[in-house]
C-alpha cells in the first residue's frame, strides 16, 4: 500500500519561487488530478517527487523512506514512476528492450529472458504487441506514449505520475490510456495525473490538487474544488458557467 | 514461429563465422616467413607487423565504439588512456628494481621474503648517465646482491591498473558533461598528458621517447620452436589473444544488462534514471572498462615496438581510431574492429605509387587524402558505417514480417494510430 508524505516543499530557481510550501499526502491507490495554469509548478513538483530535482527545503517520504535526498534511480526503486510531458522512448532501442530496462534495473540478478513473458503481456495490454522487435523510433507518437506507460508497468511502482498523458492524443488512443489508468489503479496503484484536459481530469480523478504560482490552493474532491472561488479565479476562470 | 528459426540460423551463422575467423587468425603465423610459409602462401615479417598493428588498432577502435557508440560518451581521450598504459609499463621498467639488499642510495621499500623494491632516481639531462643503482653497485651493495628487473607481465598489469584509475577519474569528472563539452574536456586531458610527457624529460625522455624491453625479453618457445625477442610471432599471439579477450569481454557486456543500460543512457539519461538505472555507476564503469582495454593495448604495443613517444597522443592518432570505428560502424563493436583491421592494411597497401602516363602520384602522401574522403563520404551517406548496416540487416531479418503477421485484426481495431 503506497504512502506518500510531501511536507512543506519549497523550490527556488535563483530569485524565482516556484514552489512555496507544498504539502499533501497520498494513502493507498488514489486517483489524483494535479492541475494549474502554466508556470504553476506542476512539473517542478513532479521532478522533486521523482528525485530529478532537489527541493530548496522540505521533505518527501515514500513508504517510510525519505526520498527527496535520493537520486532519481533510487526513488524509482522505492516505488515512484513517471512519464514525461514530451515522450521519451529510447528511440534507437527495440520496444522489447525499452521494457527490459526498468525490469533489469529493478532486479539486478535476473536475466533478460526472465522478463520477456511479462513484457509480452504488457505489450498486449497496450495493444502494441506486434511491434515488440521494432525500434521505438519507428513507432507513432501515440504508440510511443503507450510504450512509456508499458515501461512503468515493468517498473511496477506504487505511485505513477503521468505528465500530460492526453496531450495530442487521438480519441481511440485516449480509450486505451483511460483503460490503462483504471485497470492499473484497480491493482492498488496510485496515480497523479497532470493535465489541462478538464473534462478527463474531472471524470477520472477522485481528488484534485490545484497549484497556482507555487501555492497549493486546493486539495479536495473535484466537485468541491470546481466550486472553490480561489480555484475559479486562478484557473477555471471564465471557463466556469 | 518462422522468425525464431531464422534468427537461430543467423545466430549459428555468426558463431560459425566467428569460429572460422578465430581459427584462421590463430593459424596465420604458420604461413609466415619465419615458419617457412605454407606452400605458395608466405607472409613476410612486414605483413606480421601490420597484423599486430591492426589488432592493436582494432582493440582501440572497438573499445572506443563501446564508449562512444553504445554509451554515447564521445571521448577524444581514448589514446591518452592507451598512453597511460604504455608509459606506466615503460616507467616501471625504467625506475623499478627488485634487490636482495637495500641500496641506501635509492628509495628502498622493504618487501616480504627479504626482497627490496628499489625506486630509482630520475636521471638529469646533460650529466653522466648514472643512476643510483649504478652507484650502489660499486659503493653500497655487496657482491652477489641480486638486482632483478620487474617482469614485463607485472609492469603491463600495472599499466592496466593505472588505465583503470585514470578512467575512473576522468569518468567521474565528465559525469555532468555532454557531447561537445565532453569532447573538449577529453581533448584537454589528452593534450595535458602529452605536454606533461614532453616536458618531463628526466622521467619520460620527452620527445626522444621512452625505451621499453621487448615483450618476451629472453625469447620464448612456442610449438617446439624457439623465437628470439625480435620475432614477430610471439607478439602476434600476445596481441591477438588480447584482442580476442577484449572482444569476448565486450560481447558479454554488450549483451548483458550493462549493454542495455548504457544504450538507454545514450538515448536519454533522465528517462533511464527515472526507470531505476544508476546512471552514475554505469557511466563511470564504461569509462573504466574501455580505458583499461585501451591501456592494455597501449602497454602491449609499446613493449612490442620497444619505444613510446608523446606523438602517439597527437590528435591525428585519435582521429585515426575514431575514423576506423566510424567507417566500420560506430554502434557495433565488431563493425568497428573490422573497420580497424581493414583500414590498417588498406592504408599500407595505398602506399604503392600510381603512375598514369607521365603523371606520378605519390601515394605515401595522398593516401591520407583518400582516407579522409572515405570518412567524409561515410559520414554523409552511411552514418552508421559501411559494415554495420549489413550486420543490422542480418540481425533484424524477419522483424518486419513478424510485425505484420502478428498484428491481429483485433489489435488492428484497437491499436490506435494517432
Amino acid at each position: 500500500m503506497a504512502k506518500l508524505i510531501v511536507n512543506d516543499i519549497y523550490k527556488n530557481f535563483g530569485g524565482l519561487q516556484v514552489l512555496k510550501g507544498v504539502s499533501f499526502s497520498i494513502e493507498g491507490p488514489e486517483l489524483i488530478g494535479l492541475i494549474g495554469p502554466n508556470g504553476a509548478g506542476k512539473t517542478t513538483l513532479t521532478n522533486i517527487l521523482v528525485g530529478a530535482l532537489k527541493p530548496t527545503s522540505g521533505t518527501v517520504y515514500l513508504n517510510r523512506e525519505r526520498i527527496d535526498t535520493r537520486p532519481a534511480y533510487g526513488v524509482a526503486k522505492v516505488g515512484l514512476g513517471r512519464t514525461f510531458q514530451v515522450t521519451r522512448a529510447f528511440r534507437r532501442m527495440t520496444v522489447l528492450e525499452n521494457l527490459l530496462v526498468p525490469a533489469m534495473a529493478l532486479n539486478m540478478t535476473a536475466r533478460q529472458r526472465d522478463f520477456e513473458e511479462k513484457a509480452q503481456e504488457v505489450l498486449k495490454f497496450l495493444t502494441i504487441a506486434h511491434l515488440r522487435n521494432e525500434y521505438a523510433r519507428a513507432l507513432s507518437g501515440g504508440q510511443q506514449k503507450l510504450l512509456e506507460l508499458g515501461r512503468l508497468l515493468m517498473l511496477d511502482p506504487d505511485i505513477i505520475i503521468l505528465d500530460e498523458p492526453f496531450a495530442g492524443v487521438h480519441p481511440r488512443l485516449m480509450e486505451v490510456i483511460y483503460r490503462y489508468i483504471t485497470e492499473v489503479n484497480a491493482q492498488n496503484k496510485a496515480f497523479i495525473i497532470i493535465s489541462h484536459d478538464m473534462d478527463t481530469i474531472f471524470t477520472l480523478s477522485k481528488r484534485l490538487l490545484v497549484l497556482n504560482y507555487g501555492d497549493l490552493i486546493a486539495d479536495s474532491d473535484p466537485e468541491v474544488a470546481r466550486k472553490d472561488p480561489a480555484v475559479k479565479a486562478a484557473y477555471l476562470g471564465e471557463d466556469e458557467e | 514461429m518462422n522468425n525464431n528459426k531464422l534468427s537461430r540460423a543467423i545466430d549459428i551463422l555468426y558463431r560459425l563465422a566467428g569460429l572460422i575467423t578465430v581459427v584462421l587468425l590463430l593459424a596465420l603465423p604458420l604461413a609466415s616467413e619465419e615458419m617457412n610459409g605454407l606452400g605458395p602462401l608466405v607472409f613476410s615479417g612486414y605483413f606480421m607487423h601490420l597484423a599486430i598493428t591492426a589488432f592493436y588498432y582494432a582493440i582501440l577502435a572497438s573499445s572506443w565504439s563501446l564508449l562512444a557508440g553504445y554509451a554515447g560518451q564521445f571521448s577524444f581521450g581514448h589514446m591518452a588512456f592507451m598512453a597511460v598504459g604504455g608509459y606506466t609499463s615503460g616507467l616501471i621498467g625504467k625506475f623499478m628494481r627488485f634487490t636482495t639488499a637495500p641500496t641506501e642510495l635509492c628509495t628502498d621499500i622493504p618487501l616480504p621474503g627479504g626482497w627490496w623494491l628499489v625506486i630509482l632516481n630520475a636521471r638529469r639531462v646533460g650529466t653522466i648517465d648514472e643512476t643510483c643503482i649504478d652507484m650502489a653497485k660499486t659503493q653500497t651493495l655487496a657482491a652477489g646482491t641480486l638486482i632483478v628487473f620487474p617482469p614485463v607481465w607485472l609492469s603491463i598489469a600495472m599499466g592496466l591498473v593505472m588505465g583503470a584509475i585514470f578512467g575512473l577519474l576522468v569518468g567521474w569528472l565528465v559525469l555532468r558533461l555532454r557531447s561537445t563539452y565532453l569532447a573538449l574536456f577529453t581533448i584537454g586531458f589528452s593534450e595535458i598528458l602529452r605536454a606533461a610527457i614532453s616536458a618531463e624529460i628526466p622521467i619520460t625522455e620527452g620527445q626522444s621517447g621512452l625505451e621499453l624491453v621487448p615483450l618476451f625479453p629472453g625469447g620464448i618457445s612456442l610449438f617446439g620452436q624457439t623465437f628470439n625477442d625480435t620475432s614477430k610471432i610471439p607478439p602476434y599471439y600476445a596481441m591477438l589473444i588480447l584482442f580476442l579477450l577484449a572482444m569476448l569481454l565486450m560481447t558479454w557486456l554488450a549483451n548483458s544488462r550493462f549493454g542495455l543500460f548504457i544504450r538507454a543512457i545514450r538515448e536519454d539519461e533522465e528517462a533511464a534514471a527515472a526507470l531505476g538505472v544508476n546512471i552514475v555507476r554505469y557511466k563511470v564503469l564504461v569509462f573504466v572498462i574501455t580505458s583499461t582495454l585501451a591501456a592494455a593495448a597501449g602497454a602491449l604495443q609499446a613493449h612490442y615496438i620497444g619505444i613510446i613517444t608523446p606523438n602517439i597522443l597527437i590528435i591525428l592518432q585519435m582521429s585515426l581510431v575514431i575514423s576506423m570505428a566510424v567507417i566500420g560502424g560506430l554502434e557495433n563493436i565488431y563493425a568497428a574492429s573490422v573497420g580497424a583491421l581493414v583500414i590498417t592494411f588498406a592504408l599500407e597497401l595505398l602506399r604503392t605509387n600510381i603512375n598514369i602516363g607521365p603523371l606520378r602520384i605519390d601515394m605515401s602522401l595522398w593516401r591520407l587524402v583518400f582516407f579522409g574522403l572515405l570518412l567524409m563520404l561515410t559520414l554523409r551517406f552511411q552514418r552508421n558505417g559501411l559494415l554495420s548496416p549489413l550486420l543490422e540487416r542480418l540481425n533484424r531479418a524477419g522483424v518486419a514480417e513478424e510485425t505484420v503477421s502478428t498484428r491481429t485484426p483485433v489489435a488492428r481495431k484497437e491499436a490506435p494510430r494517432s
